[in-house]
């Protein structure tokens, strides 16, 4: 078994994934083997094409590559589906599958990259094609820490504080981004053999679990939205919370409406839900970051410039 | 379970016009379109979102062709209505239009992408004389003129195909413009009503009523024209100028350009006229476009 610390969980997993490797061998929360998993469930009260919900198990296929059986959260089975890839594999457990499990632990789960800013976390939140990643990769590039990408877990700590977990994850991009973002050198392999979207190692990943600084909500700037940076009402700003779960689908087959509504609203009169207007070019980044910069100084997450 | 209908048609053809007119029939008296708001009801049937959301798969982790085998799957699960989010999409409508620039295929593993009868009830063909169309799809593609024939020439033509990046949208396969219209009116999976550009500029609320009719929702002739006086083209280009269109690609200059029909007359060289005419004069005689006369007289 190999044990990886991901989302504030110890995770231990027949096969080597993309993550962070655990500090110290302990008891797993979470374990994920190899082995049958069946076709279907009997008893699914909520279903998709490609997924059923029967109790504490929750069945995910993806035709083609794998089907995966999660159990209460903490049990993952998967099997390799015909004529698939065994390494294609990782990258379905490590965003989707897991992202699953997060919502089947109650976890407040976000679509989003994260970096450091100060001593907070700063949260890029969109659906696939908002550019979370690329933001993400841009400011690592500028000096900031790398927190998480693509799947970010919100716990409250001891105190109360609303925190974001790190995992240690390698940045995901497409080859496009690679080469805007003059990234060549840290591109590692591809997340898929016949996908041009490739890992990119992070300067200086940060394993710490830190308190929310802010949640920003991409939004490419195109007629009717105005560039810029804006504070939505509470009310809005819960919504867009919500709608940038991981799976916002689940939010509403788990029942967890009241859970995300409550968790947006005390980011949304905490932290800050903010609205990031901008043109999706690379070109667009640098004076995106300026703006950024600026905005940090005046919510106070970093000082005032030299 | 609502209904769908397909707004199909190949792109710059009066697809978004079409929607216009249909978000026109809501609005109360007095009130004045927003064609921001108004076009972007019932989405493109190639967004990703809403493949992710049903699928809670990541479509980019997806090679273009296993997406295409899944969709089926998205819109029969969206024709029943599982990735509604009532309290904030309001009321569903009964019937749904949802715009498409897909071609009528069939995925790889032999079943049609559009989920046949499971994924609509019915689908409107808009079509446009081709020699129109190359005008406006170089002008939003940021295209020349001879890129756009190649485009509309090439038998497997497709838009947000690149491997190399996220779309914004799933690929769509478009075939041709002739292979596009053929594919829509050949199957036979559901019926599928054609609307030609140029009869809806010309009266514009009898095509409209019609269409309307065949989809299952018939208004009036008095409803159809005022939805037409809302729309009028000059609207649609003044809001656009005042208050930009979320749909304009971000380097095009203006996403409603001119509207007109044979502006090709003045636009395309007589040997840019004969390409297109060569290539699609077939599909043009179904659709009753005439060719010009050199070519009738050289052919």
């Amino acid at each position: 078994m190999k044990f990886f610390n991901v989302s504030g969980l110890v995770v231990a997993s027949e096969i080597d994934l993309p993550w962070r490797p655990a500090d110290a061998v302990t008891t797993p929360d979470v374990t994920i083997r190899q082995g049958e998993t069946p076709t279907d469930l009997s008893g699914a009260v909520e279903f998709g094409p490609t997924w059923r919900i029967a109790g504490d198990q929750f069945l995910m296929r993806i035709p083609g590559i794998a089907r995966f059986l999660l159990i209460s959260g903490r049990e993952i089975t998967f099997e390799i589906e015909d004529g698939a890839a065994p390494e294609d594999v990782a990258v379905f457990i490590i965003g989707t599958v897991f992202g699953i499990l997060l919502h089947q632990r109650q976890q407040i789960v976000l679509h989003a990259s994260a970096v450091r800013v100060g001593d907070k976390a700063v949260l890029f939140c969109g659906p696939s094609g908002a550019g979370k990643s690329t933001m993400a990769a841009a400011l690592n590039q500028q000096g900031y820490q790398l927190l998480t990408d693509d799947v970010c877990a919100i716990d409250l700590d001891a105190s109360g504080t609303l925190v974001a977990q790190s995992d240690g994850r390698r940045l995901k991009l497409w080859e496009q981004a690679i080469k805007g973002l003059d990234l060549a050198e840290r591109k590692a392999e591809a997340v898929r053999s016949r996908l041009e979207k490739f890992y990119v190692e992070p300067h200086e990943p940060t394993n710490q679990t830190l308190p929310l600084g802010a949640v920003y909500v991409l939004r490419e700037h195109r007629p009717p939205h105005q560039e810029g940076i804006e504070r939505p009402n509470v009310v809005d700003a819960a919504l867009f919370v919500r709608r940038n779960a991981y799976r916002p689908r689940l939010v509403a087959a788990m029942a967890q409406k009241d859970r995300y509504f409550r968790s947006a609203a005390a980011i949304a009169a905490g932290p800050g839900v903010f609205l990031l207007t901008r043109p999706l070019a690379f070109k667009a980044l640098p004076g995106v970051i300026e703006g950024l910069e600026r905005h940090w100084r005046e919510i106070g997450l970093i000082g005032a410039a030299p | 379970m609502n209904e769908r209908v397909w707004l199909a048609s190949y792109p710059k053809s009066g697809n978004t016009w079409f929607r216009l007119l249909i978000g026109c029939l809501t609005l109360k008296d007095g009130a004045s379109v927003d064609v921001n708001e108004t076009a972007a009801k019932g989405g493109i049937a190639s967004a990703r979102l809403p493949f992710d959301h049903v699928t809670l798969i990541e479509s980019d982790l997806l090679t273009l062709d296993e997406i295409d085998l899944l969709r089926p799957r998205v819109y029969e699960a969206m024709a029943q209505s599982l990735e509604e989010e009532p309290e904030d999409a309001g009321q569903a409508p009964d019937l749904e239009f949802v715009k498409t620039h897909d071609a009528y295929t069939l995925t790889p593993s032999g079943e049609p992408l559009m989920a046949g009868a499971r994924g609509a009830k019915a689908a409107i063909l808009i079509v446009r004389d081709p020699r129109d169309v190359v005008a406006s799809l170089a002008n939003h593609n940021q295209s020349t003129l001879d890129e756009a024939i190649a485009v509309m020439n090439n038998p497997a033509g497709a838009l947000c195909a690149k491997s190399d990046r996220i779309h914004k949208q799933l690929r769509q396969i478009m075939l041709s413009w002739s292979g596009y219209a053929a594919s829509w009116l050949d199957q036979r999976d559901i019926p599928v009503h054609l609307v030609r550009y140029e009869d809806l500029k010309q009266d514009t609320a009898a095509t409209f009523a019609e269409a309307m009719a065949f989809a299952g929702q018939p208004i009036s002739l008095e409803e159809a024209a005022r939805a037409a006086r809302l729309v009028d083209f000059s609207e649609l280009q003044t809001q656009e100028r005042e208050r930009g269109f979320g749909e304009k690609p971000v380097k095009t200059e203006a996403f409603f350009r001119k509207g007109q029909m044979g502006g090709w007359r003045e636009e395309l060289t007589a040997e840019q006229v004969e390409r297109i005419e060569a290539a699609h004069a077939p599909m043009m005689a179904r659709l009753g476009y005439a060719l010009s006369p050199r070519l009738e007289r050289t052919g």
